[in-house]
């Protein structure tokens, strides 16, 4: 076949036209693809009422009453203003007005009296537990009643797990809501969902109350996201590497050099949120014995950990919450530190002698333990070291790697695992009450952990609080009490870094927000 | 020996021999890996991780500090063992039920056969995924998965030598003098039909290899710090771009392996003249 250089041309300038105008042409050109962090692969719903687990697609779904900037401080999303009463038992909010959910149903004060009851009886009760009832000042203010002051009320609405669904879907959909469908009134629709694979959001064209950390107050400039979930970070690398996607919401830090070395590829960081640890389950033998978790706590190498497969960036961690928190701030002798010669001779006193393979016997039975992690690069890694790191002291680990959708059930059987490596990403203290509290045995407790002056402590950090210091003196004195039980080793505290094609989008210059989510997310162009 | 006259006349073809002496090395690695590996296979060495190929590491280093070339010698004993132990498994049941269902027909050999041809209708590698995510992730599960996913393969071969058999004059003389079912099966009839299910299940073992390789880079197969080609792969593609040996080297070693096992299959099909009896009967 020959081609003229008329023929050439006529079709270049047919296919420009074609792009230019083309009915598809806009909308092809706003796509986007973002990777979600590896922690959030396997979400199974986004309904944010049930829902344990969700995903940074929760965030462009729906829209929340506040969200919190970096800085720790409170904006409004849903509510324009709020106000506490001077004794704490009464909130009022002003709500946004104009505001409708992608079904079209108006968002007012009776989707507010509606929408808090919903939480009874769900494992995410707790962010409402405070709340007595929901009053109808009119049609766009409301007045929490509460049981009790609740100095954390801004803070649990700033959860993705305080999105607001649409109550009139919700309450059709029953048990499929989340699954087959999710109706908020975010910047994004959900268009599909497959459950550890991808969500497809498109644009929600009648946006117009996007918080005022978001530069773009207006309908999003991507018109179709969609959302992959990538377990393994090095498929994820070499999707951005190759331009498969354009952004991954998270990178894990040993990629950072290698993103780093890219000309089209920018690397950024914000604080971290979270804390990579090992529940320790205290139900099932050798771990009934205090002596055994320690020695197993103690074992942990965290700066080896930090230095090796970290490249020193992040900061080791030493006890349950991100060093940001004040409850974090623990009497030092309570932070749980490697101490190779503590944890030999606790073991020793425990009765467990060293065998002849290095791993310890006592009374014929090995010290030998299950030890569980879940698919991703990074847990896998860091699961292969802690295994030597055990080995070192003597006790035996048998590693077994999970899908990271169904490890969540495995852990809810309750006796057969002993040691797992996880990961959560959370910025308040409640976490201790999420991964301790007695009520959540197996998942999210997963040290199954039910002691009674640690309920008692719990139920005083969760609800007796009046003020904002007397709910970190309160959560400081759980958080001790937790550690000093060794119900669970610390490992690592990593920093947030996500990386993108410059060449494919343009991110906003200040990253606003805890975490990249809607309020960030509104403001990004496609090039 | 009679029984080791093919073997050895496959060893004289030019292609017999060369992967005869690949085989032999594979075997020795995995028979005498405690000598052969210079390092332990389990022991951490972070602040080295990721180092070149080169005197002290003839393979390099992994992503933790560990020699590869130590783990890949402990690795053949881990393939080997899940694929022969898996096949030998496989063959020995396969040769059973296809010897009933051949000789007995009816409905037992409809039953069978109908199973049979169930999974036949499925990749390998789907039955052995479907039967880990039963009977959970670990080195004696893959063995389980492997062999009942190649179960079909050697029940189906079995069952026609039996049925082309079972009508030689020689059985039915044998059955007249008042021979046993079984007698007729295990004396007369089996040790007609085996060499095609053996060579069979030579050539499984190669795909077998590759089978356990893929369930190790899934993370299904032998648990860390065990080693295992598959799982060296696995974790050699986060390393790709920074520590590429990490991942050529197991890969190395599997398709050294695989081809060899099939290279000598087919030496030994020929030796056998396995294809004109088959053409014959």
């Amino acid at each position: 076949m020959r081609f003229t250089t008329k023929s050439l041309i006529l079709s270049g300038s047919m296919f420009a036209a074609a792009l230019a105008f083309g009915p598809d042409a806009a909308v092809w050109a706003q796509d986007a693809t973002f990777v979600m962090p590896s922690d959030d692969v396997g979400a199974p719903s986004y309904d944010p009422i049930r829902g344990t687990k969700l995903n940074a697609a929760t965030s462009l779904i729906y829209d929340r009453m506040v969200i919190q900037d970096a800085d720790q401080s409170f904006h409004g999303q849903l509510a324009t203003e709020w106000e506490s009463s001077d004794d704490g038992l009464a909130w009022t909010f002003k709500l946004r007005p104009g505001v409708t959910f992608h079904d079209g149903e108006p968002f007012n004060a009776a989707t507010i009296v509606w929408w808090v009851p919903q939480f009874e009886g769900t494992e995410n009760a707790f962010m409402t537990a405070a709340i007595e009832s929901v009053e109808v000042v009119d049609d766009l203010t409301v007045k929490f009643v509460m049981k009790n002051p609740d100095p954390n009320l801004l803070s649990n609405m700033a959860s993705i797990f305080m999105g607001i669904p649409s109550p009139k879907a919700y309450d059709a959909m029953g048990a499929d809501y989340g699954v087959t469908a999710a109706v908020g009134s975010g910047p994004f629709t959900l268009q599909s969902f497959t459950i550890g694979q991808e969500t497809v959001l498109a644009s929600n064209e009648a946006y117009a109350w996007a918080s005022d950390l978001s530069e773009n107050q207006g309908p999003p400039h991507i018109k179709t996201l969609t959302l992959r979930e990538i377990s393994e970070t090095s498929t994820a690398f070499l999707e951005l590497r190759t331009g498969g996607v354009d952004m991954l919401l998270s990178v894990p830090t040993d990629f950072l050099p290698q993103l780093e070395a890219e000309k089209s590829i920018t690397v950024g960081t914000l604080p971290g949120t979270g804390i990579f640890y090992i529940p320790i389950n205290t139900t099932v033998a050798p771990f009934t014995d205090i002596k055994v978790r320690e020695a197993a706590a103690l074992a942990v190498n965290q700066k080896e950990i930090l230095d090796n497969l970290f490249g020193g960036i992040g900061s080791e961690a030493n006890n349950f919450l991100i060093s940001s928190l004040l409850a974090a701030d623990v009497d030092p002798k309570l932070n749980i530190s490697y101490n190779p010669d503590r944890s030999n001779m606790l073991l020793e006193e425990a009765g467990w002698t060293m065998g002849a393979d290095g791993v310890r016997e006592k009374d014929g039975t090995k010290l030998q333990v299950a030890l569980w992690t879940q698919n991703g690069t990074e847990f896998k890694r860091v699961t292969e070291v802690v295994q030597a790191q055990l080995k070192a002291v003597g006790i035996g680990a048998d590693i077994t790697v999970f899908d990271s959708a169904t490890i969540n059930d495995q852990y809810r059987k309750g006796n057969e695992h002993q040691l797992a490596v996880r990961s959560y990403s959370w910025a308040n203290a409640d976490i201790i009450d999420w991964f301790f509290a007695g009520s959540r045995l197996g998942y999210p407790n997963v040290s199954m952990w039910n002691d009674p002056k640690a309920e008692e402590l719990n139920k005083i950090a969760m609800t007796g609080s009046r003020t904002w210091e007397e709910r970190v003196a309160n959560f400081k004195a759980y958080h001790e009490y937790v550690l000093g039980q060794f119900v669970f080793a610390p490992i690592y505290q990593p920093v947030q870094s996500y990386a993108y094609s410059t060449d494919n989008i343009t991110l906003p210059k200040t990253i606003r927000g805890t975490r990249i989510q809607s309020q960030t997310i509104v403001d990004i162009t496609v090039n | 020996m009679a029984a080791l006259d093919p073997i050895k006349k496959a060893i004289r073809s030019p292609r017999g021999a060369g992967s005869a002496a690949v085989l032999v090395l594979v075997v020795a690695c995995a028979l005498f890996a405690p000598l052969l590996a210079p390092y332990a296979y389990d022991i951490q060495n972070l602040p080295g991780a990721n180092t070149e190929p080169g005197w002290t590491h003839w393979m390099g280093t992994d992503e933790f500090g560990r020699d590869l070339f130590s783990r890949i010698v402990y690795g053949a004993r881990t393939s080997l063992t899940v694929a022969i132990s898996a096949i030998s498994i496989s063959v020995a049941a396969g040769l059973t039920l296809g010897a009933m269902a051949g000789y007995f027909g009816g409905p037992f050999d409809r039953a069978v056969t109908a199973v049979v041809d169930l999974t036949w209708s499925f990749p390998e590698i789907l039955i052995a995924l479907i039967l880990i995510a039963i009977i959970g992730p670990g080195l004696q599960s893959t063995m389980v998965a492997i062999s009942i996913a190649y179960l079909a393969q050697f029940t189906r071969l079995t069952r026609a030598q039996i049925m082309a058999l079972k009508n030689e004059t020689y059985v039915e003389a044998t059955a007249n003098l008042g021979a046993g079912h079984f007698h007729i099966i295990f004396r007369h009839l089996l040790p007609n039909a085996l060499t095609p299910v053996i060579v069979a299940g030579m050539l499984a073992t190669g795909d077998a290899i590759i089978l356990e390789a893929t369930l190790g880079f899934f993370g299904l197969g032998a648990q860390p710090p065990t080693p295992s080609w598959g799982a060296m792969m696995s974790s050699g593609t986060a390393q790709i771009f920074i520590a590429p040996w990490i991942i050529i080297f197991p890969g190395l070693a599997i398709a050294l392996t695989v081809i060899a096992i099939n290279l000598f299959g087919d030496a030994l099909i020929e030796a056998l003249d396995i294809r004109n009896r088959l053409r014959s009967s």
